[in-house]
């Protein structure tokens, strides 16, 4: 692919005691695609999303950003670059609403003076999160209601919608239909087609096959802390993925 | 009248819903709210029956309005703490007194002894518009405004075992004489002592008239009735008898001459006889302040050897005698001092001194 | 869905999106209210009222009563004020009472050294000194807690005991009793225009000024993110430690404003009356509906939590019901606060 990449990885390390989690790792992503990793359990798939969101520091090699050479000390350093991860966990404040959820961290303070003084634009933050969540399709009628709530389905879209709505480039989805029955998942995997129509890269993390068949554009494979293979989604078939993850073949990497 | 009875049966009526919503809301223990209950209505319904008869102080009671069928005295005594032994006995004695002059006494407290604790009580009381509040007031000055707000309000206020640093708002202040039995606990302590070694007094906390006054006047009395005595010090074990017997611990430690110790209240004694016991001496010898139940046991387990006995249920009687006194246009007695009795093993179940120890009730 | 409890957070947005397409009756405004646990304490303090000024209405629903109700209750409502944020972060400060205690005793011997004890200048020092040592011994728990990290209930526990201890070392364990004048006739026992006293004033003001902070701006937001789940406020990019610190020192201020005005009233540092201000105040602060897993919280409901405990006193001995009884009876609604809170929670966390 001549195209520039959005995110490189290079020969990333990071071990945790005597566990060697990566082992000279690679990984890309290109502008306004989905890209899937997959992997085994312990394939190393969460400590390089942690790695590329900001959450840990590599114990050695590099990053790469639109070509240029980053360090990630932090997650708000990663949000800087327009990077925005919705965790398995989904990292919501089940107490507050859609909107303070969406907006936590990057609260609309009111205009002028009363603003200085810490007050919240409450209306504008839920006009805002309301417009996002029918922007999105996300299944989400209320901004007012607590999180708690709310169905699996409807947290996920909130926190996919807060990725994205923060997102300029690129959102980081660690196994985000894992908890969800079969009509959500079909939802958040819409969901995740507008956000990467809307030009915003994703990474999407998934142990189903059939659903990284369906909503990736290129597949990446990680087996015991490195990437074995790369496929064009359309080229390929669950047979050859699982082929990859479990080592039964080994392609050349590309990079 | 019709009307004043009704109105009392519903409020007794209510007194009791309440307190059995109370009862049931705490683990469902119907029992001992249900005396209460009833005790609530005998002193409620006489008042309404004896309406008819007219006496002398129906028109004080008209200055209080909506009070409708007062015809005996309202007398609230406020416990410098609630549970003490000491209070406990001081409430017998007034109510022994408020059944023999035939008046209704109450008995309202806090169950810390600050006053923090006691004003809002105190105020709460005032509210209620009794005739006569007898108080062991919790401190010196922070007492003094809410009791003036309680004489402006026409209650008549007697001081009870502690006082005030200006008293004249109250019509009569009744307590042991405090220094006095300070020094007749160091005659006590000096006499099992042998006149010899060293002297330790663990009091309360500084700042309660009484407990100062016991504290100063052992130190008096051991200065010139037992030269030969030394005085180590005060220490404080603010009421917590585990504080008092850490504090003896560590005297004896540190003083090994230490050959009395005088425990200027209830839990300040327990906590030095347990001090002495966990470091396993029996040379030490303990007077204490106060005949409660445990100090009493503690008299006969041989691990206290005198007792400085205050007649609390003197001084409520005479709270009492002096309220009604006041309320009825009678001659007050302004200071009153009440005795003292010394309990020893020996001399525990004589007639002398067997009325005087306290009581956990009435 | 059934019906939302709704949290302090969202009930003002509420209005903005839903009320729009089917604007809420009455009856319906009225049993979601009822829902809410802080309604429900607010009934039951009405009720409280209603009743005692039933059976005693000469006595209890007079001006002069209910005053000193207020009175009793102001600087108990000031400490619970810092205890609300510190409960909303799901954090605790069992050390509210010692902090009061320690910084009335640093103002009294500040106030000593000016004018001699009297006059404005010796005033206008004690409440500078007072608010420091609290805001001090508060930072000094947030600063245990956010970077020693030790658990709350230790570090506040440990300060508790601690700052009570060197109160007592600098005073020898004597209540002081430097107080000015000028203090003790106008916050201590001054009333506004004859009628308010200063001390229910000041409390209120607080009361409401931090009520606004708590519903409305930012920093009652991260308060309350934090209390609902603090990883997922780190991981936002709040500075967790900062804002943790932050509240702390509120609660030690707040502290050391009380400790002004419990020497205004007491007109000494009555250090051993403030042994249990803490439990009191964190009874007030869970009867009013905040959860001691934090992330809810609301103003209103301490000021209600706190008036229930002090009410009911007022109105037992009213009444003459036997002491203990009010001591059972807080205990009983202190329970019942929490159950209905737990009952709501767990309706709510159904899906």
């Amino acid at each position: 692919m001549a195209q520039q990449t959005l995110l490189q990885a290079r020969g990333i390390v990071k071990n945790f005691g005597h566990v060697r989690a990566l082992r000279g790792c690679d990984f890309d992503v290109y502008p306004g695609e989905v890209v899937a990793m997959i992997g085994d359990n312990g394939a190393g798939k969460s400590t390089l999303v942690k790695i590329v969101a900001g959450v840990q520091p590599p114990d050695n090699g590099e990053l790469y950003f639109d070509g240029e050479p980053v360090t990630l000390a932090d997650p708000t350093e990663a949000q800087a670059l327009g990077i925005e991860t919705v965790y398995q966990d989904l990292a919501l404040a089940p107490d507050l609403d859609p909107a303070a959820n969406l907006f936590l961290g990057r609260e609309v303070l009111k205009p002028g003076l009363i603003g200085k003084l810490g007050f919240l634009d409450t209306k504008a933050m839920t006009a805002k999160t309301l417009a996002a969540f029918k922007n999105l399709g996300a299944g989400v009628q209320s901004a007012t209601a607590p999180v708690a709530t709310m169905s699996g389905g409807q947290r996920q879209s909130i926190a996919v919608s807060r990725a994205a709505t923060w997102a300029d480039r690129l959102v980081i989805m660690d196994e985000p239909t894992a908890a969800l029955g079969v009509v959500q998942s079909r939802a958040v995997l819409e969901l995740i087609r507008r956000v990467r129509d809307q030009g915003i890269a994703v990474i999407i993390i998934s142990h189903n096959m059939p659903e990284v068949l369906s909503v990736s554009d290129r597949v990446e494979v990680l087996r015991l802390g490195r990437r074995v293979a790369q496929f064009v989604t359309a080229d390929t078939d669950m047979e050859a993925l699982v082929a990859a993850m479990t080592g039964a073949r080994v392609q050349e990497d590309a990079g | 009248m019709k009307h004043t009875r009704r109105r009392t049966r519903t409020l007794v009526a209510l007194v009791a819903a309440i307190a059995m919503i109370a009862a049931a809301c705490g683990d469902d223990n119907g029992d001992p709210d249900e005396p209460e209950a009833a005790e609530e209505e005998v002193a409620e319904e006489p008042e309404a029956e004896e309406e008819p008869a007219d006496e002398p102080d129906a028109e004080e009671e008209t200055e209080e309005p909506a009070e409708p069928g007062d015809e005996m005295f309202d007398i609230t005594l406020i416990p410098g703490v609630t549970g003490d032994e000491f209070y406990v006995s001081m409430e017998c004695g007034a109510l022994e007194a408020a059944e023999e002059f035939g008046v209704n006494l109450d008995v309202q407290g806090a169950p810390q002894f600050s006053p923090t604790d006691q004003i809002p009580v105190l105020e709460a009381v005032i509210a209620s518009g009794p005739d006569a509040i007898l108080i062991a007031p919790t401190d010196v000055d922070a007492l003094q405004a809410p009791l003036q707000a309680a004489v402006d309000a026409g209650i008549e206020v007697v001081l009870v075992d502690t006082t005030l640093s200006d008293p004249s708002l109250a019509v009569s202040q009744i307590a042991s004489d405090n220094l006095l039995g300070g020094s007749l606990a160091a005659d006590a302590l000096g006499e099992l002592m042998g006149g010899e070694g060293a002297a330790l007094v663990v009091n309360v906390t500084p700042g309660i008239s009484t407990t100062d006054a016991r504290g100063e006047g052992f130190i008096q009395g051991l200065e010139e009735n037992w030269p030969d005595i030394e005085f180590v010090g005060q220490e404080y074990s603010d009421n917590e008898p585990a504080r008092a017997a850490e504090i003896v611990s560590a005297v004896l430690a540190a003083e090994p001459e230490l050959r009395g110790i005088f425990g200027a209240n209830l839990f300040s004694a327990e906590g030095a006889a347990t001090g002495i016991r966990q470091e396993g001496r029996d040379d030490v010898f303990v007077v204490g302040f106060d005949a409660g139940p445990a100090q009493i046991e503690q008299l006969r387990e041989g691990i206290v050897q005198a007792l400085i006995v205050q007649q609390p249920l003197d001084i409520g009687y005479q709270g009492v005698e002096q309220a009604v006194l006041a309320l009825t246009g009678g001659e007050n007695t302004f200071e009153i001092g009440t005795g003292f009795v010394i309990a020893t093993i020996d001399n525990l179940d004589d007639d002398d001194v067997a009325p005087f120890l306290y009581r956990s009730d009435c | 869905m059934t019906q939302i409890p709704e949290t302090d957070l969202d009930t003002n947005g509420a209005t903005d999106a839903e009320g729009a397409q089917a604007p809420p009756s009455a009856l319906k405004w009225l049993t979601d209210r009822l829902a809410d646990s802080t309604a429900f304490i607010f009934v039951a303090l009405l009720a409280m009222i209603l009743v005692f000024t039933v059976l005693r209405p000469d006595a209890f629903a007079t001006v002069n009563n209910l005053r000193n109700i207020a009175i009793a209750a102001s600087i108990l409502l000031v400490l619970s004020i810092g205890q609300t944020f510190v409960i909303g972060t799901a954090g605790i400060d069992i050390s509210v009472g010692s902090m009061l205690v320690f910084s009335g005793v640093v103002a009294s011997l500040a106030m000593a050294e000016v004018g001699g004890g009297q006059g404005w200048a010796s005033v206008g020092v004690g409440v500078a000194v007072s608010l420091l040592a609290g805001g001090f011994w508060g930072m000094v728990n947030g600063l245990l807690v956010t970077k020693v990290k030790l658990p709350p209930l230790i570090v506040t526990l440990g300060t508790f005991g601690g700052v009570l201890g060197l109160a007592k070392v600098l005073t020898g364990g004597i209540n002081l009793r430097t107080v000015p004048n000028e203090l003790v006739n106008t916050l201590g026992i001054g009333r506004a225009f004859g009628v308010v006293p200063w001390l229910v004033i000041l409390a209120l003001v607080l009361t409401a000024i931090f009520g606004v902070v708590l519903r409305y701006t930012r920093f009652g937001r991260y308060t309350l993110a934090i209390g609902s789940n603090e990883e997922a406020a780190r991981r936002v990019g709040i500075d967790v430690d900062l804002h943790l610190l932050k509240v702390y020192t509120l609660s030690g201020l707040l502290a050391g404003v009380a400790g002004i005005m419990n020497l205004a009233r007491f007109t000494n540092t009555t250090i051993q009356g403030h042994d249990t201000d803490n439990l009191q105040s964190i009874a007030a602060v869970v009867i009013g509906g905040t959860s001691l897993f934090g992330g809810i919280a609301t103003m209103f409901g301490t000021l209600v939590g706190v008036f229930i405990p002090t009410t009911l006193q007022n109105g037992f001995v009213i009444l003459r019901i036997q002491p203990f009884w009010q001591e059972v009876a807080v205990g009983a609604v202190l329970i019942l606060a929490v159950y209905v809170d737990q009952l709501k929670r767990r309706a709510r966390n159904r899906l």
